[in-house]
């Protein structure tokens, strides 16, 4: 399955957009969320639209649906089938929408009516666009659900959208995009938010449904991974222009815009031939932002190694080599190295191995309270949520241990549970070989001190209403004995040391991105020399050019003040990064953990297996692994027996694994340690 | 759905049994007693300790209370101590008139401001949306009172075409003479309606701003079946909540209403005995209040969930 | 230097803060109309009785004068007539305006003080104290306030200790128990929603980061939370503002809560119904000066509202 599998594309395009321009008008000022955007989907071939948060490829994708509400203006034209969408009128899209162009979204939770059930949402879609009788509606929307893999295809249609898992919502809302057979698919995001085991049987079906159905398919998204694996044409999106249009591979192996460039030498990849992973490289500086005018100047030119004089004084336009179109003055200057040369991810190795963190069967019990909402009635309370059980680990001086797993594995509970704001339920909990309290609340200042965490979302983790030095300053005061102008000029030294003006300080966080907002709570974080750090999905909120730019900021802190890490994220590639330890978790029970290396190769847990075969990697030419899981992630109750993945093991042995927990198996007498019944010679990779 | 209903009375029970509580407490408990109360200010000492043995007012209140408790049980709310009859007996007619008046209303304004809301949702922004959100918030503003006040003056005093009070004669129904009841459901039904019409307006836009009617739309759908099978459903979720909250607010908008038109229902009742001190029929009149708002809120929670499937599957 | 400009700043930045709602408000087209209107209401209650003509409560023998026009010639006109009893409309109804904006603005102040301590802590605290807090206000929820009022007023010839305190604040009893009612009234139900809202913005990873730097609940609570809050109770108080005068106006008008020579928006009504071919000028003048104070304040809440980007809250 290859991406070029597909040449019988028309030389016909079947959607042209030809210098697109969007603007809205809001009352706090026009936002030029499109400014130019061209590009061209033929039939039967998969067109990737890529760019960061904000670069207007949502609108692009919308404006193609003529689906753009408030005060708007649009500008160029969208050729479709040769008549031009801009300024249509609504009966006509009507008759378009849904069956000749159909769109599959982000986040298929919100995108079904929660009071509608799935048949009647889809029976709907066939009533309007084509002439069937009932019983011919019927059995096409069996057919229909069929066809993306839905289990029950039959009886699907009498359940309502909440009682679907994440990954069946999405084959729902893609099965509704297919009922009238469309000529053009736009998909935006759509498996954003999905777990990535879900992702990437998702994927498969998109990859599926390229050589089915005869359609073009435009398909907008920020991971590079994800377009690589699907796209067979790819167009860059950089501050509300299209910016580079070529082939896949070319794409991905000799980009000719600096900022695809750049953006590649963001995502974090494997280790070399050498074994050796290296630094990852950061786009400096912020967007050119959608508020602004542009003036005659190339909008990248600010943040570009090898911007000239010509950058800042005129526009560039898109120029057309052979195919590959890039707006850019100097596209034979754009090499491999522009963005700095190739080093290894950090240039010291600790030496002491004294324990800073230690957990010892750790585990965490939820009480749910779901269904019972009084004191005195409702229905019984279920059995407890076993969201950790039995964890240990240990994280040694200027480390990082990397925890990685799905929603839902217990990786963030495990970090709340060591921080003091979840109470764990036994175990035993140690910092610096000194016992942790269960409650926040009851440790000691030092102790607080010394354990600090940095959250997912920047924008929940500052306090809207207070200005950024608060979070700092507060830290400062209570660790750090620092009086009001001692805390207020550390303040402005930890904001300089994070890359921050020093002059932000009295903002409030609205004012700032959120990768700058992000860096506030690290350096609110680093605020009076922590011994460890827990990273909670740290980076996992932002875009891949600040996220490369934060993980460098970690690994600074960590060679400069010899923290410790405990790093979550549900990606791999980012734990592999910054991980010499890695524990993978899944259903709050640890499937398999030890150093980076050993964990991230032969032989592992089935799990692991699984989740590096999911992860897409920015690779057009990698081959897809085929190890795929069906499913989604249980939720472990008390009195549950066997091994945790029993239920979505690709290789499942016999009845010990429903009904006797897996033994821990240590490879080699190491530390790396996989929990399994498969003994270990047999646990090396299959494929 | 049988343990539901079956939560949902035992709650109604221990609300009303706090609103019991609460009744009595703010009629007994407090310093100074119904025999004070009932002589007021021209009491004599001598007077006052005969009526108060004459009631059992000697005795600890919460022997009384259990006493009144266990009447309300059985159907006996007491004696009324300006009429001298039992309460439920003066009280029957009362409670129908007002019930005419109540449903009636209510009957009226919820559907129509449901579908303004609706109609208004939709055009949000243009003109005629200003308009009717204009004139509901008007419609809220004013006091039962004044609303009452204007349509007498406008219809009655200038002209003449209804009756400035809406008498009932003793032992007939309202509904004998339709055309008194026109300007008290008038006046009901404003107030009624501008919450109503305004929650479901606000709801609609709400609703039609989802990913799902997003869906819905690039569907290929119709706009009205958007509107009618996306939008409004959800909207009318958080609106059931309105229009049971607004049930409590009209029990207390009838107080006034009657007033205004002397209409004789519960809340005249309810004014002759705060006016006069009559305690039994005070503390009769705020149970069946309370009563009727908690029956009205476990209604709408029935709505509710016949109207959200995942309480409905949960439940 | 930068010690004392951040602390100017920062407490230049609290007041800021706290009449930003309100200045906010002002931008939305709801709001533009509202908050003069309000503001003039309340610029009548208080500098009223210095503009007053006449004494409120003085009978004349000026009586059924109307509106613009003297009783005697070279006398100050009476600008919207006198009643039956010769008093002027105009002085009553800003006698009228000072007791109302007084009684509703002090009972609201009250009530969503009370309701605001109880939600927020109900809320931040959670458990079995918070549903058993969130059940009794449901029960006090459950009962129309004007009904309490009622209650509440007719035993108030019996409440001697009263006494007391009404002649500390220089004011009748029956104040103190409207007062009072509408506290206990509203304390509930703005209990609810600074609960809810307090449930949100604790799940905000910044509360948690409070908590782990081992701030103190009461910290947490004013500090961190209650400024994020600022907007939904500021709504609340201008909606609690007015039910305020609803029910008030609502008792004047059924004769409870004043005595009747000093004036009373409802009870101007009440009185007047008699004379309403005569003098409707007499009832209209009140009536309309009690719709545009709640239209007005009605009319600031929605700009605050939408200021603030808030959804339309449940009534009552």
């Amino acid at each position: 399955m290859t991406n070029n599998s597909i040449n019988q594309t028309d030389s016909a395009p079947l959607l042209e957009v030809k210098n697109l321009g969007v603007s809205f008008f809001t009352p706090r000022g026009t936002v030029r969320a499109v400014r130019d955007a061209s590009l061209t989907v033929r039939r039967g071939e998969v067109v990737g639209l890529v760019g960061e948060s904000g670069c207007g490829k949502s609108t692009v994708a919308f404006s193609i649906m003529g689906y753009l509400p408030g005060i708007v203006q649009v500008d160029g034209e969208i050729l479709y089938d040769g008549k031009d969408l801009v300024g249509m009128d609504e009966s006509e899209l009507e008759a378009l929408r849904g069956n000749r162009i159909a769109m599959v979204y982000q986040d298929p939770q919100t995108s079904l009516n929660p009071t509608m059930k799935i048949g009647p949402q889809m029976r709907e879609v066939l009533k309007t666009h084509l002439d069937l009788g009932k019983q011919e509606i019927r059995s096409r929307a069996i057919e229909l659900f069929e066809s993306v893999g839905l289990a029950s295809p039959d009886t699907i249609g009498e359940r309502y959208p909440h009682e679907l898992s994440g990954g069946m919502q999405q084959r729902v809302v893609i099965a509704l995009a297919l009922a009238c057979e469309p000529d053009l698919l736009i998909m935006d995001e759509p498996t954003t938010g999905l777990d990535v085991t879900t992702e990437a049987t998702i994927l498969d079906l998109i990859v599926d449904l390229k050589d089915r159905v005869n359609a073009g398919i435009l398909f907008v998204s920020h991971n590079l991974g994800v377009i690589a694996r699907v796209a067979d044409r790819v167009t860059v999106m950089y501050a509300s222009q299209t910016v580079e249009d070529a082939d896949v591979r070319n794409i991905f192996n000799s980009p000719q815009h600096p900022y695809t460039a750049g953006l590649l030498s963001c995502v974090p990849k494997p280790a070399n031939e050498l074994g050796i992973t290296p630094r990852l490289k950061s786009i400096p500086g912020s967007v050119f932002e959608a508020r602004l005018e542009a003036g005659n100047e190339c909008l990248f030119a600010p943040r570009c190694p090898i911007a000239h004089d010509q950058c800042t004084q005129n526009a560039p336009e898109i120029s057309d080599a052979d195919g590959h179109q890039v707006r850019c003055f100097f596209p034979d200057e754009v090499t491999s190295d522009i963005w700095g040369e190739l080093k290894p991810r950090r240039d010291f190795e600790s030496e002491d191995d004294a324990v800073v963190i230690e957990a010892n069967d750790l585990n965490v019990r939820y009480r749910s309270r779901q269904g019972k909402k009084y004191i005195l009635f409702g229905d019984e309370a279920q059995p407890p949520v076993r969201a950790v059980v039995d964890a240990s680990f240990k994280v040694t001086k200027s480390r990082t241990l990397g925890i990685v797993g799905e929603s839902g594995s217990g990786k963030s509970t495990t970090a709340r549970a060591l921080i003091g704001l979840t109470q764990k339920s036994s175990g035993s909990m140690l910092l610096n070989g000194d016992e942790l309290e269960t409650d926040s609340a009851n440790r000691s200042d030092d102790q607080r001190a010394d354990l600090r965490m940095v959250f997912q979302n920047p924008t929940a983790s500052l306090n809207p209403k207070l200005p950024i030095k608060h979070a700092i300053t507060r830290s400062l005061k209570l660790f750090g004995n620092f009086d009001n102008q001692g805390a207020y000029d550390e303040a402005r030294a930890l904001l300089e040391a994070v890359g921050l003006n020093p002059d932000y300080i009295e903002r409030i966080p609205s004012e700032l991105s959120g990768g700058e907002q992000q860096r506030v709570a690290l350096a609110s974080a680093f605020a009076a020399n922590p011994k460890a750090i827990l990273a909670d999905e740290a980076v996992s909120a932002l875009d891949v050019s600040v996220q490369a730019q934060v993980l460098n900021l970690l690994l600074r802190n960590q060679q400069e003040n010899e923290t410790s890490f405990v790093f979550i994220s549900h990606d791999l590639g980012v734990v592999r990064y910054v991980s010499d330890d890695i524990m993978v978790m899944y259903a709050g029970h640890v499937a398999e953990q030890g150093p980076a290396d050993a964990v991230l190769s032969s032989p592992s847990h089935p799990y692991t297996e699984a989740l590096l075969s999911a992860a897409p990697e920015p690779d057009p030419d990698a081959t897809p692994s085929i190890i795929r899981l069906d499913g989604a992630v249980p939720t472990m109750r008390e009195r549950f027996t066997g091994c945790f993945f029993a239920d979505r093991c690709h290789r499942k042995i016999d009845q010990r694994c429903d009904e006797i927990e897996p033994p821990a198996q240590s490879v080699n007498s190491s530390n790396h340690i996989i929990r399994c019944h498969i003994p270990i010679d047999q646990l090396v990779s299959q494929s | 759905m049988l343990r539901f209903l079956l939560v949902r009375f035992s709650l109604i029970f221990i609300t009303l049994a706090v609103v019991s509580l609460a009744i009595f407490g703010v009629t007994e408990v407090l310093p100074g007693d119904v025999a004070e109360a009932i002589l007021g200010k021209s009491r004599t000492p001598g007077a006052l300790e005969t009526l108060r043995e004459q009631m059992g007012l000697d005795r600890p209140a919460w022997q009384r209370y259990v006493e009144w408790i266990f009447g309300v049980l059985q159907g006996d709310l007491g004696n009324s101590l300006v009429q001298d009859r039992p309460v439920t007996e003066i009280l029957g007619s009362r409670l129908q008139n007002s019930l005419v008046l109540a449903v009636t209303a209510f009957l009226i304004s919820v559907p129509s401001a449901i579908l303004v809301g609706v109609w208004a949702g939709v055009r949000q922004g243009s003109n005629a949306d200003h308009t009717v959100s204009v004139i509901s918030l008007v419609a809220i503003s004013l006091p039962e009172f004044v609303t009452g006040f204007i349509l007498i003056v406008i219809f009655s005093s200038t002209l003449g075409w209804l009756p400035s009070s809406s008498l009932v004669m003793p032992g007939t129904s309202p509904l004998a003479r339709p055309v008194i009841l026109i300007m008290p459901i008038a006046t009901m039904t404003a107030v009624l309606f501008g919450y109503v019409m305004r929650m479901t307006r606000a709801n609609v836009i709400e609703a039609l701003n989802t990913n799902y009617v997003r869906t819905a739309i690039l569907k290929g759908l119709p706009r009205w079946q958007v509107i009618w099978r996306h939008a409004v459903p959800n909207a009318m979720l958080p609106t059931i909540a309105v229009i049971s909250i607004n049930v409590g607010w009209m029990l207390g908008g009838l107080i006034i209403v009657e007033s205004v038109f002397a209409y004789p229902g519960l809340g005249l009742s309810l004014i002759n005995a705060v006016n006069r001190r009559d305690l039994p029929m005070l503390q009769a009149i705020s149970l069946l209040i309370a009563a009727t708002y908690a029956i009205s809120n476990l209604l709408a929670d029935l709505a509710y969930a016949w109207l959200n499937p995942r309480i409905r599957i949960s439940s | 230097m930068i010690q004392n400009t951040s602390a100017a700043r920062s407490s230049f930045a609290q007041i800021s803060k706290v009449i930003n709602p309100l200045t906010s408000a002002f931008k939305t087209p709801a709001g533009r109309i509202g908050l003069p209107l309000v503001l003039l209401h309340v610029l009548l209650a208080a500098f009223g009785s210095f503009l007053a003509p006449y004494s409120p409560t003085d009978f004349s023998d000026a009586t059924y004068v109307k509106p613009f026009t003297s009783a005697v010639d070279g006398a100050i006109p009476h600008i919207l007539g006198t009643d039956q009893f010769g008093r002027d409309v105009f002085s009553r109804l800003l006698s009228g305006a000072r007791s109302i904006i007084l009684i509703s603005g002090i009972g609201s102040i009250l009530g969503v003080a009370l309701g605001t301590a109880i939600g927020m802590t109900s809320g931040y605290l959670g458990g079995k104290a918070d549903e058993i807090i969130m059940r009794i206000a449901d029960g006090l929820m459950s009962f129309p306030s004007l009904l309490l009022a009622l209650l509440v007023l007719s035993v108030s010839d019996s409440l001697v200790w009263l006494d007391g305190i009404s002649s500390t604040f220089a004011t009748r009893k029956e104040s103190i128990l409207v007062i009072g009612t509408m506290a206990i009234v509203h304390a509930p139900r703005v209990a609810r929603v600074l609960r809810s809202a307090t449930l949100t913005i604790k799940t905000q990873e910044y509360v948690d980061s409070a908590r782990l730097r081992g701030e103190s609940a009461y910290y947490i609570i004013f500090k961190e939370i209650l400024p994020n809050a600022l907007p939904v109770l500021a709504v609340e108080g201008s909606v609690r503002f007015s039910y305020a005068i609803l029910l008030a106006s609502s008792l004047g008008f059924l004769g409870l809560g004043v005595e009747p020579p000093s004036p009373d928006w409802g009870a101007m009504i009440s009185d007047s119904r008699s004379i309403l071919t005569r003098a409707p000028w007499v009832p209209l003048a009140p009536a309309a000066a009690v719709a545009s104070l709640v239209v007005g304040v009605n009319l600031l809440t929605e700009g605050i509202r939408d200021a603030q980007k808030l959804p339309t809250e449940l009534p009552e």
